[in-house]
């Protein structure tokens, strides 16, 4: 009886953290490098009901992941030199406190050392994870479309690019950053471009948010009026029959 | 609810960004002024639940679980340190940098700031010194008797005086570069400080290997592209009016619970 009240709850509850998520969707929609996510869910059998014959088992709704859409972002020209983007699938590798981490941002900088950084002083790593040197008093880098970096005519080091064979291993950690929890290795992305002078935007596409936080708001409101209309069945028949005729 | 913190932090950020586009855009004239981009990142991601938790008896496990962000924020404010135009003014103690370095300029406190205005003249002691009467490093003094001045692009100062016709060497400008240009401290007026993230300055002759070159009688004008800055400033007006439309949706949502008959 109580069940189609917990199953408007169950789906209110997911559609709360679509919210959320959407909400975070919207918020990055000018973060350069930013994949847009959305929630996975899934039916649940609720447990079986006595008289099975007459209605089947409840099924709840349920969150069971975070699905990201690692499609590429449009390329916009900034014309820095430090500015990078990848055309193709594969990530920048970048030497953290905490282990390597990987991202798409490519605005990168020099740090008062002359490493090549991110804008978080993360140093960007080079092909066999060595750190990136440049010297500021040769002419400014150029980069080939393999990541090889030359500054005054000299080969100076190598842009790492890097992919996973499954993206749904990586895990967000902030700041741009991926982590990979687990033991799959990343492999060289050998096919994938690398831009300079480009930035690669974020792939969230505003009315497809609107619309989905559209979408939202409205199922929350009916999910709500179904809580209400179980509650005033219960109700009802408690008044009806509990009347002493 | 987590998303009216979100979509706060988001036009919040969009807030930054509008007001960094309008100091660009305010600064559109300004020499050597050298454009600022806002730059955000993601903040912190939430597990919420299930990360690689196992999802049947036979071992599998939930690819990525239920991470959920909590918005944006400004990563930094870039400054974008291209070449600005080159604009002719002519005069004589104009001078734009065509390429990399600042000028040396020594503040009344007797620090060092460096500018790329290079908008110059002269004091009462014909002392060469910035709009503000500041002192260039290293201090040229030109005659009062010159009739004419040469700055040549690799910085040799000389002056022609009354009644001569072979010039004279008065002093050599010496420009300074960065490992981090971006990093340098703005204190306003053109001028900027070294930091901690701009590294040491190492100081130089105008024309030698990664040093710019002086241009007598040009200014280097702003780097502000009016286009592309109106054109971030819909966009960012645009992004701000869609986080409030989320503000808007969590609060509906909110309503529709609290209405709930009993």
């Amino acid at each position: 009886m109580e069940n189609a009240g917990y199953i408007a709850l169950s789906r209110q509850v997911t559609l709360r953290r679509e919210l959320d998520i959407a909400a975070n969707n919207i918020a990055n929609a000018d973060t350069a490098g930013f994949k847009v996510e959305q929630l996975l869910v899934q039916t649940e059998e609720g447990p079986k009901s006595r008289n099975e014959g007459i209605r089947g088992p409840g099924r709840f709704v349920l969150d069971n992941g975070v699905g990201r859409d690692f499609r590429a972002g449009t390329l916009g020209q900034t014309g820095r030199a430090l500015d990078f983007a990848i055309e193709g699938d594969g990530f920048f590798q970048v030497g953290g406190e905490n282990g390597e981490r990987y991202t798409r941002d490519g605005r990168f900088t020099l740090d008062a050392q002359g490493r090549l950084v991110t804008a978080a002083g993360l140093p960007v790593l080079g092909e066999g994870g060595q750190e990136i040197l440049l010297d500021p008093t040769k002419p400014e880098i150029s980069v080939s479309a393999d990541g090889i970096i030359t500054q005054g005519g000299e080969r100076v080091g190598k842009i790492g690019v890097v992919r996973f064979a499954a993206l749904g291993v990586l895990s967000k950690d902030g700041d741009g950053l991926y982590v990979n929890p687990s033991n799959e290795r990343p492999e060289a992305a050998t096919d994938a471009k690398v831009r300079q002078g480009m930035v690669e935007e974020s792939n969230v596409e505003p009315i497809v948010e609107i619309t989905n936080l559209i979408e939202i708001t409205r199922a929350y409101e009916r999910m709500a009026k179904i809580v209400e209309q179980t509650n005033d069945l219960s109700r009802r028949s408690v008044e009806r029959l509990g009347r002493v005729s | 609810m987590r998303a009216l913190r979100i979509a706060a932090t988001g036009m919040g950020a969009q807030q930054l960004n509008v007001e960094v586009i309008s100091n660009n855009i305010a600064n559109m004239n300004t020499v050597g002024f050298k454009r600022q981009r806002a730059e955000f990142q993601d903040l912190l991601y939430q597990s919420i639940e299930r990360q690689g938790a196992q999802s049947s008896e036979a071992g599998t496990v939930v690819p990525t679980g239920v991470q959920l962000g909590s918005g944006v924020k400004a990563g930094s404010v870039y400054r974008v340190t291209t070449q600005g135009n080159l604009v002719q003014t002519g005069n004589r103690f104009d001078l734009a940098i065509d390429g990399r370095g600042f000028l040396q300029v020594t503040l009344p406190s007797g620090e060092t700031a460096y500018t790329r205005a290079g908008n110059l003249a002269v004091n009462d002691q014909g002392q060469l010194v910035t709009d503000d009467g500041y002192l260039i490093e290293p201090q040229i003094t030109i005659p009062s008797d010159a009739k004419d001045v040469i700055i040549s692009r690799t910085g040799q100062v000389q002056v022609v005086t009354e009644g001569q016709t072979a010039p004279t060497t008065v002093g050599q400008l010496e420009i300074a570069i960065f490992f981090n240009e971006g990093g340098l401290e703005a204190i306003g007026d053109n001028l900027f400080k070294e930091s901690a993230a701009s590294g040491p300055a190492s100081v130089g002759t105008p024309g030698d290997v990664g040093y710019g070159q002086l241009v007598q009688g040009y200014t280097e004008a702003s780097n502000v592209d009016a286009v592309s800055e109106i054109t971030a400033l819909i966009v960012a007006q645009r992004a701000y009016e869609m986080n409030s439309k989320v503000v808007t949706a969590a609060d509906e949502m909110l309503q529709a619970t609290s209405q709930l008959k009993s």
